[in-house]
């Protein structure tokens, strides 16, 4: 059996960069509290022996307080790691140790990493490693997690402690004279029963019992309601007399001794401090202005504006290279195979489709580069404080800003991340109006969508109408999550309580590894899921084709336009030399405008285009034809999918997601669009179903209940609204 | 202080602006009062409210008869910034006007 070594801390001490560190691994780091909620496992070599790592969430406590602290205590009782890695943040001890006090009551064999060591030394605190060695028994390593320094001694360390085998013993604390005598009698009742001695501490139990630890409390009656009625009995007594005499909770005496523990030892010449302890760090002094009721707000606009700058600004010229590149592959392609199957599926299924969503890879790049600056650096837990007033109004939560932040807020993104990051809120109908409402946000998939019909009918002022419907999406989010609170989600808001990380300047190192993560997760979907949907649809919208007798006409259409031409006119076109003259001009217009009909004949009685027409009776309330509910179901599958296809079911031959010009000048030509409809349509687009794979991603995150809901509520709530503004749009004649 | 609550109240524009950048302390608190409004050090007397979320800013180290720095804590905003114990914690309003503290 390999060794096994936990790795557990304050949130922000530096568990997943020591972890990523240890394994090599390139889990996602924050300097954002709770973005490790779940553990994870990696393994390393030491001396040719195999160990596995496993990055606990961070917490404050092992009391069962949040999500984050049952996960880790479950994992500490039920696993039974070899050893601990306790990572403390050097700099801030003497919370830390908080921590590592209750490690010792569990009695768990430890080994502390007094993690950013340069960060004390920068703050002019010298700690006396030998002597708190000493003074807490338990074998200490000073480390700097960011760059490795100290991470083999720290790995010797822990194989050695962990090779003792010791039993798990805990160790006394005293928390005063009242309690402790509460606890001398708990400890000796639960002995006695050996009640649930198996999986705890005596000494444990009972502290967990003065704290009104839930999941202890449940756990005991299930073990023993006798012995648990007991105990329950006896704290009962505890709590009455500290509420009485003292008007606190036991677990305010039980902190605040801990406290006293820690600091009758941080005080034996532990900590050297060069500066004065009262002054503020720079931290706090940036928080006094970029928290501030007035500046903190305009900053945080100005801060997430650049970023949405600087996203499209620099990510044009790769998006423009890329966009070239696969429209010289599609080149090479017509160029190269026979007219067919095959060359169509490659063309206008794999080309069009996922090269559609490849080119918006720079894009996306910069800006989870953007994001991860702004997660790294701290600021977007201030971020997360700032708007906790905003979103609270909308029954949301301040953690909620960072998953609507992540699925399209500012500039792209996309729900499925954003659908994760819903993992850092606690009450579970926060997360829920937030996990329902994310997909609103105009993610990188409709950015194409939107581009293209605002280009189309609003020509004259794009950036304001991209703004107003990025606004739209904003207002419509929280109006929806608004509503879900007060119907099917009702309850309580969940106070705001946060640790703000101190401001970090970002590593290099740390800021590609997000970025790449992100990044790859992106690459990923394009060549799996968009590829195969991509191919569906080419194949929905391909067969079961013309019968024979339709091809015949076309054919013969043909062959009669080709015979009132002139012979030369003729050559001229079938050698490539469609502008040689005025009448080889007219003669490729024709054939063309015959080509334009069988593929629009075909698109109609495909299977794709049987559906759609079939809709077309409902959905021509909002305004919408039979061509364009091929392209929105086919944004059920993947929203990229949306522009590719209607410029399929336009008769444009292969249109490119980018190159929308064209496709916009065929729309706003077409008699059935108008600026009326194209409203509906983005309105339509931008709150229908989620994509699936996000539905998917809710399904896990949730269930299917939530997931099916999700699509069900998104879709009638979009295409009402459709039909309310091509309606109202039509009756005041705007089209 | 009344006199000087009376007046903020009274509320001009030039008041609002001041109180937003903190320019309001209780060096003068003597009775325990609620958090918001204050700058400056602090000792909490007293933290009411839900018995688990009080727990749980005990084991972040807010508690009563702990000594705190306000970084943030406005009078109409009511959401405040705290160091104690070398951590810096930001909480609401449903909180903030649960923890009561007597001035340093």
């Amino acid at each position: 059996m390999p060794l096994k070594i936990a790795l557990a801390g304050n949130p922000n001490a530096g568990k997943t960069t020591l972890f990523n560190q240890l394994t090599g691994a390139r889990q996602q780091v924050g300097n954002y509290p709770g973005i490790t909620v779940d553990h994870k496992e990696g393994f390393t070599l030491h001396n040719g022996e195999r160990i596995t790592i496993v990055d606990l969430p961070g917490t404050y406590s092992m009391t069962a307080y949040s999500a984050e602290e049952l996960v880790a205590r479950d994992y500490l009782v039920n696993e039974k790691p070899d050893v601990i890695i306790d990572i403390v943040d050097s700099s801030n001890l003497e919370r830390n140790l908080y921590l590592t006090c209750q490690f010792f009551e569990l009695g768990v064999p430890l080994v502390i990493a007094l993690n950013m060591i340069d960060v004390a030394k920068d703050r002019g605190i010298e700690i006396k490693i030998k002597k708190l060695e000493q003074l807490l028994d338990v074998p200490i390593i000073p480390i700097i997690a960011r760059s490795g320094f100290g991470k083999e001694d720290l790995l010797e360390t822990a194989v050695r402690t962990a090779s003792k085998n010791k039993r798990w013993s805990s160790r006394d604390i005293s928390y005063g004279k009242d309690l402790d005598m509460t606890l001398t009698e708990l400890v000796s009742e639960i002995s006695e029963a050996n009640f649930m001695t198996d999986v705890y501490p005596s000494r444990y139990t009972a502290i967990k019992y003065l704290e009104n630890d839930e999941q202890i409390l449940e756990k005991g009656r299930q073990n023993n309601g006798e012995v648990a009625e007991k105990l329950e009995n006896i704290v009962s007594k505890t709590t009455d007399h500290t509420q009485k005499t003292l008007d606190v909770y036991p677990e305010a005496i039980i902190a605040d001794q801990r406290y006293g523990y820690i600091k009758s030892i941080i005080r034996q010449g532990i900590e050297i401090r060069t500066f004065d302890m009262d002054r503020l760090y720079a931290s706090d002094k940036i928080d006094k202005v970029l928290t501030n009721r007035l500046i903190g707000p305009a900053v945080m606009f100005l801060i997430l504006f650049s970023l949405y700058q600087f996203t499209f600004s620099w990510s044009e010229m790769p998006v423009a290279l890329l966009e070239s590149f696969f429209g010289w592959l599609g080149g090479v392609i017509e160029n190269t195979l026979p007219d067919g199957l095959i060359k169509s599926m490659i063309i206008s299924g794999i080309i069009d489709g996922v090269g559609g969503i490849l080119g918006f890879v720079p894009l996306i790049m910069f800006m989870f580069f953007g994001i991860a600056i702004l997660e790294d650096s701290g600021y977007l837990a201030r971020v997360a404080f700032m708007m906790d007033r905003v979103f609270r109004f909308f029954g949301l939560h301040g953690s909620s800003v960072m998953p609507f932040i992540v699925s399209g807020g500012i500039a792209g993104g996309c729900a499925v991340p954003g659908v994760m990051a819903t993992r850092t809120l606690r009450s579970p109908k926060e997360r829920m109006a937030t996990l329902l409402t994310v997909p609103f946000m105009n993610c990188g998939a409709k950015l194409p969508v939107l581009a293209l019909l605002i280009g189309a009918f609003f020509a004259e002022s794009k950036a304001l109408y991209m703004f107003l419907f990025t606004l739209l999406a904003w207002v419509v989010a929280l109006l929806a999550a608004k509503f879900l609170r007060v119907t099917i989600l009702r309850g309580a808001p969940t106070p705001f309580v946060m640790e703000l990380p101190p401001y970090r300047f970002p590593t290099i190192r740390g800021l590609l590894i997000h970025t790449w993560e992100r990044t790859y997760q992106y690459i990923k979907k394009a060549g799996t899921v968009i590829l195969g949907i991509s191919i569906l649809l080419w194949a929905l919208m391909t067969f079961p084709g013309l019968d024979d007798q339709r091809i015949a006409s076309f054919e013969q259409q043909r062959q009669e336009t080709l015979s009132s031409f002139s012979p030369e006119a003729v050559a001229d076109l079938q050698i490539g030399r469609e502008n040689f003259s005025e009448e080889t001009k007219a003669l490729a217009g024709k054939i063309r405008n015959i080509n334009n009909e069988e593929t629009e004949t075909a698109l109609r009685n495909s299977i794709a285009g049987r559906v759609g027409g079939a809709m077309e009776s409902l959905t021509g309330l909002a305004g919408f034809d039979w061509r364009t509910n091929i392209a929105l179901i086919g944004g059920f599958a993947a929203k990229e999918v949306i522009v590719s296809t209607l410029g399929t079911a336009y008769s444009m031959g292969e249109v490119d997601a980018e190159e929308s010009t064209s496709l916009g000048e065929r729309l706003k030509n077409d008699s059935n669009w108008n600026r009326v409809v194209a409203v509906s349509a983005l309105v339509f687009i931008m709150f229908y179903a989620p994509c699936f794979i996000t539905v998917v991603c809710i399904a896990r995150e949730s269930s299917w209940k939530w997931a099916f809901f999700s699509m069900g509520f998104n879709t009638v709530f979009a295409f009402f609204a459709a039909v309310a503004v091509y309606q109202i749009g039509m009756f005041f004649q705007l089209g | 202080m009344h006199r000087k609550r009376g007046r903020k109240f009274g509320c001009c524009f030039a008041d609002r602006v001041k109180n937003c950048f903190g320019k309001n302390n209780c060096a003068t608190r003597t009775v325990p009062g609620a958090l918001k409004g204050c700058t400056g050090r602090v000792q909490v007397c007293k933290v009411n409210g839900d018995r688990k979320i009080c727990a749980r800013m005990a084991s972040m180290g807010l508690y009563p008869g702990v000594v705190a720095d306000i970084i943030r804590a406005e009078e109409g905003g009511s959401q405040c910034i705290l160091k104690v114990h070398g951590g810096t914690i930001s909480v609401d309003s449903s909180i903030s006007e649960n923890i009561l503290v007597t001035s340093l």
